[in-house]
């Protein structure tokens, strides 16, 4: 047996106006669930503690609280010292009990055709994955989308998805997931880091519907134009002014000793919207050692349209970027942009290893910048964090300059199109961004995605930098210290 | 008034999982059908959490005959022989239904549904999806529903039934708050499950409290073989609040091997030829007797083996116990597992007729809750076939009942009332009444038994039972019924237990010595009501 202390959000809506956390001391075995804690506190402490459980296995997706702000199964997440139990992200029934019931009674069910018949092997591998849904309700209570704007949730966008593969299903899937919300998702990926079952629901159903979706003619106007754009540029923003590609050589040798040389792939926005965010980039690779290669015949990365659904010119595109970077011999390419990474990363199948900018940096170590007397917060780009698993990085260098006030990692609602296609619900996920930025009381925001810059700083008064940006004036506030001239 | 709300309908259907969804959709065709459920439907029950599969004849190389010849001997020729010829003879229909409904099975390279072998049985017969066959079921079904005109009332629980003279014409419920509500019916059925929670180890969800049978017997519904018990025999030993946890049989089916503490397959010494996949009962003894005589894992299991089958066949076959058991740091394509036996099935349950008519007019029952269909010892795959085909059959046969005068008698609401008002006034606290009798059931009426122990046992849970348990507010009254229902079920165990004074399929009596075998013995299906109890004699024999 072991001691730990919890605290559980309590509320009783016939007495209490909000809820409140309240504080148990408790014993238990080792290895013991988050459940078997709720247990304990019901059985020997305070019987009017409600929550929901059923298999206490896994398998029915009766239990899921938020442990430390995450969305968890109770009783699969191990209890530890000192944590935090709360209800997850819907309308709170009591204590930990929400209500489910409007959610799940909204998901589709599949109305059989006559004479159905079992589907062939290739059919059923395709639905599988989609099937080990438990309908938890995780995905549901953290989707941004869901919060400000009218949209099913992610698990019943699964569901269309699993409906539009089954031949034994008459509805039209398609038409029903572009009505309950298809386009409002951000692909912030926040449904499937928190789904037990792990179901990728971005990749497996929303960008397989909205492919779906473009085949039947339903793709958003805002998103063809894009698409036009691309095939007629190769770009998927027009041209405004001077771009980052005009202003910079293909090599760019570093000041000191070359640690690491690099291809870089630019994307879209940093070469003809954020180009200054590019251009300090470069400045503090140059001043770390790393020597850059600029191949000027790189074209979008895809990213618009895989998110969008519209993949016809995609392989192209692929094709002409690997063969850009591999006729060169370039065995690592850098990106910036956090959308560019994670479509390199996960949507291509590369020769060569991509890394993104943050990576790189806390792998060959910076030179220290001076300190800024300056407080910001960072918000985590939802393809950086979620897409590459890019937590800690950017954090570890914004900490070498100045002091980080943390928030929560929330999509600021730029992403997966819906910043063209959607912009009311882009705008209040933005505001939301920017009351979050507020609370924070930080000066500045930092980020590390051209997109979430871009967006954001329409949603705050505060300038919103990216890292590079930071760390750069990290450095030249050091070369004013030292009194010597700014490097050019 | 009567109640907090007062609902009428056709057919009432108690209980959420396999068997009561499936109940309800055929209902639902004849008349306005009442779903009440005291999870969330899809959620609770035990079907969701079924794991292996589901046998069902569905090759030519296969036969019914065979089905029913090993579902008999599995079931030490106890089963009700006409329920397991239906059983047989309905499980491919009814998994027509699931498929034409949307079910994803696994098939095979010539899209064939895919069958793996399972204890006990001649054929591989066992349909499956993955290991999560019962949550695929339970996910078509409850879609199915959603297609239906059937009326779900969710969080409620029957505390028991209404009646009408001697007939059933509905049930009492308790909404999530604890406000008391009246459901009346032409036809009610009961769907509610097992109840080896009634055990201080078990496979069961938080719904497998023995419910239906506490409220069929109290009113007056006569139950046989309540002392068949099945333990299924490897469940998790570690962590201690996961014990118990099932290991689904078709690790063994896939190929894996148990092994005691020396390294030795112990299976060869108790069934050389079937070994792993013998039948449950078999493998139970076995672990327990190896554990019993020293050669258990410091745990207290077994070992179970597969890290000897290609990592593939482990990470799609049995993907749901790959994650359980990491989830608990066991890495089963690297580790071997600890298994031990646990409370899975009941076996025993409410006399019903082919058209899952019960001993009391006007109540139906099917799956667990109903008894005959799987006679001492239930095949693995045998459980979720029968939700589907006496679900089917309970539903049909409610539904087709005519429409009657209901005539409530308000002294059993009264009393009822009463009931729940001694709660609100009582001292003990639910919990640790609970788990005294868990550990009283594990020990004194688990898998090997004798007279002395029962007597004893059935003692302790006679006193449990009077416990003046406390309902700390009215949403506690649920809890403190539950309860009153496990010490009941417990008690019908304990009694059946005691009137089979043979060994036979799950149930031994280490005390008494007998010359005949399961296909020799005298002894039939023993019964209990509230007005007779005893154990019926095999005509040849009589």
């Amino acid at each position: 047996m072991k001691e730990l202390t919890v605290r559980v959000s309590r509320f009783d809506p016939a007495k209490d106006e909000s809820a409140h956390l309240e504080s148990y001391t408790v014993n238990i075995n080792e290895g013991a669930r988050v459940l078997n804690v709720l247990h304990v506190i019901h059985d020997s402490l305070d019987p009017s503690l409600s929550f929901r459980y059923s298999c206490a296995s896994g398998q029915c997706g009766s239990c899921a609280v938020r442990v430390n702000g995450e969305p968890v199964l109770a009783c699969m997440e191990e209890a530890r010292d000192g944590i935090t139990i709360e209800p997850i992200n819907l309308p709170v029934k009591k204590d930990l009990v929400v209500d489910l019931l409007p959610t799940l009674e909204a998901i589709a069910f599949l109305q059989p055709i006559k004479d159905a018949k079992l589907p062939d092997k290739s059919t059923i591998d395709a639905i599988k994955p989609l099937k080990d849904c438990i309908e938890c309700l995780a995905c549901v209570s953290v989707c941004p989308a869901v919060a400000v704007t009218k949209f099913l949730g992610p698990t019943a966008m699964r569901q269309e998805m699993r409906l539009a593969l089954d031949p034994r299903d008459s509805g039209d899937r398609i038409t029903d997931a572009v009505r309950n919300g298809l386009f409002t998702c951000t692909t912030c990926q926040a449904c499937w880091k928190v789904c037990p079952k792990e179901i990728e629901i971005p990749a497996k159903a929303i960008e397989k519907l909205r492919a779906h979706a473009n085949r039947k003619g339903l793709t958003l106007p805002r998103h063809l134009e894009v698409a036009a754009l691309i095939r007629e540029t190769g770009r998927s923003v027009p041209r405004t002014g001077v771009t980052f590609f005009e202003q910079i050589g293909e090599v760019l040798e570093p000041y000191g000793p070359v640690k690491a040389t690099v291809g870089f792939f630019i994307g879209c926005m940093y070469n003809m919207r954020q180009v200054q965010s590019a251009l300090d980039a470069m400045e503090v690779l140059k001043r770390n050692g790393i020597r850059v290669i600029i191949p000027k015949e790189q074209v979008c990365c895809g990213s618009p349209l895989i998110r969008t659904g519209q993949l016809a010119s995609v392989d192209s595109l692929k094709q002409r970027n690997i063969e850009t970077f591999s006729s060169r011999k370039i065995d690592t390419v850098l990106t910036m942009c956090a959308g560019c990474g994670t479509t390199l990363k996960n949507d291509y199948k590369t020769p060569f290893k991509v890394i993104d900018i943050n990576e790189l940096l806390t792998q060959y170590g910076i030179e220290p910048p001076a300190r800024l007397p300056i407080k910001a917060t960072y918000h985590d780009p939802c393809h950086l964090m979620r897409g590459q698993s890019i937590r800690d990085q950017p954090r570890e260098l914004i900490r070498q300059v100045v002091d980080l006030v943390e928030m929560p990692s929330i999509c600021c609602g730029s992403g997966g199109g819906v910043r063209s296609g959607n912009p009311d619900e882009a705008a209040a996920l933005g505001s939301r961004r920017g009351e979050e930025i507020k609370k924070t009381g930080a000066e500045i925001v930092i980020t590390s995605c051209p997109f979430c810059e871009f967006h954001i700083a329409g949603h705050t008064d505060k300038p919103v930098k990216n890292i590079a940006t930071v760390l750069l004036e990290g450095y030249k506030e050091k070369d004013r210290m030292k009194g010597t001239p700014q490097k050019q | 008034m009567l109640a907090d709300d007062v609902v009428d309908c056709h057919v009432l259907v108690i209980g959420s999982g396999g068997a009561g969804v499936r109940a309800a959709i055929e209902a639902s065709q004849h008349g306005e059908t009442v779903l009440v459920s005291k999870t969330i439907v899809g959620k609770g029950g035990c079907t969701t959490m079924a794991e292996g599969g589901y046998n069902a004849v569905m090759r030519e190389a296969d036969s019914c005959g065979i089905h029913i010849e090993d579902t008999l001997k599995g079931g030490a020729y106890l089963n009700d022989p006409e329920l397991v010829r239906i059983l047989a003879h309905e499980a491919p229909l009814r998994m027509g239904d699931l498929v034409k409904w949307g079910a994803v099975f696994d098939v095979t390279d010539t899209d064939e549904i895919a069958q793996r072998p399972f204890g006990g049985q001649r054929f591989p017969r066992t349909c499956y999806a993955g290991d999560r066959t019962g949550h695929e079921m339970m996910t078509t079904l409850v879609e199915r529903l959603d297609g239906t005109k059937v009326s779900l009332m969710q969080e409620y629980t029957v505390i028991d039934l209404l009646m009408d003279g001697e007939a059933v014409c509905g049930a009492m419920a308790l909404d999530e708050k604890g406000r008391f509500v009246l459901l009346m019916a032409d036809s009610t059925i009961l769907a509610t499950g097992g109840g080896t929670k009634v055990y201080d180890i078990s496979t069961n969800s938080s719904s497998g409290t023995g419910d239906g049978y506490a409220i069929g017997y109290r009113a007056g519904a006569e139950l046989i073989d309540m002392e068949m018990i099945q333990f299924h025999p490897t469940g998790a030993v570690f962590p201690y609040d996961a014990r118990g946890r099932l290991v689904t049989e078709a690790v063994r089916g896939e190929g894996g091997v148990l092994r005691n503490s020396m390294g030795e397959r112990f299976m060869q010494n108790y069934d050389p030829e079937r070994l792993e996949l013998s039948t449950r009962d078999v493998v139970a003894r076995a672990i327990a007797t190896e554990i019993l005589n020293g050669r258990g894992t410091k745990n207290g299991g077994v070992y179970l083996d597969v890290t000897h089958l290609p990592r593939e066949q482990i990470e799609s076959r049995l993907p749901v116990m790959l994650e359980q058991f990491l989830k608990f740091g066991v890495d089963i394509r690297i580790h071997p597992m600890e298994v031990a036996p646990t409370a899975h099935h009941i076996m025993g349950g409410l006399r019903i007729s082919t058209e899952c008519q019960t001993t009391l007019p006007g109540l139906f029952a099917c799956g667990e809750v109903a008894g005959g269909v799987h006679g001492a010892n239930r095949l693995g795959g045998n459980a979720l076939a029968d939700t589907q085909v006496f679900g089917r059959r309970a539903g049909l046969a409610a539904g087709m009942t005519g429409k009657r005068e209901k005539a409530v008698d308000l002294m059993q609401i009264e009393q009822q009332q009463d009931r729940l008002d001694a709660f609100l006034s009582g001292s003990e606290t639910p919990a640790k009444v609970r788990v005294q009798l868990q550990q009283a059931m594990w020990k004194g009426a688990g898998i090997f038994r004798t007279a002395a122990e029962l007597r004893d046992t059935l003692r302790m849970v006679t006193n449990l039972s009077k416990a003046n348990i406390r309902a700390a507010s009215p949403q506690n009254l649920a809890e403190c019924c539950i309860l009153q229902n496990m010490c009941l079920t417990a008690s019908l165990i304990c009694r059946s237990a005691l009137i089979r004074e043979e060994s036979r399929g799950a149930h031994v009596r280490k005390d008494v010595q007998q010359k005949h075998d399961a296909q020799t013995s005298p002894f039939g299906h023993t019964f209990l009501s509230q007005s007779r109890e005893g154990i019926e004699r095999r005509e040849a024999d009589a």
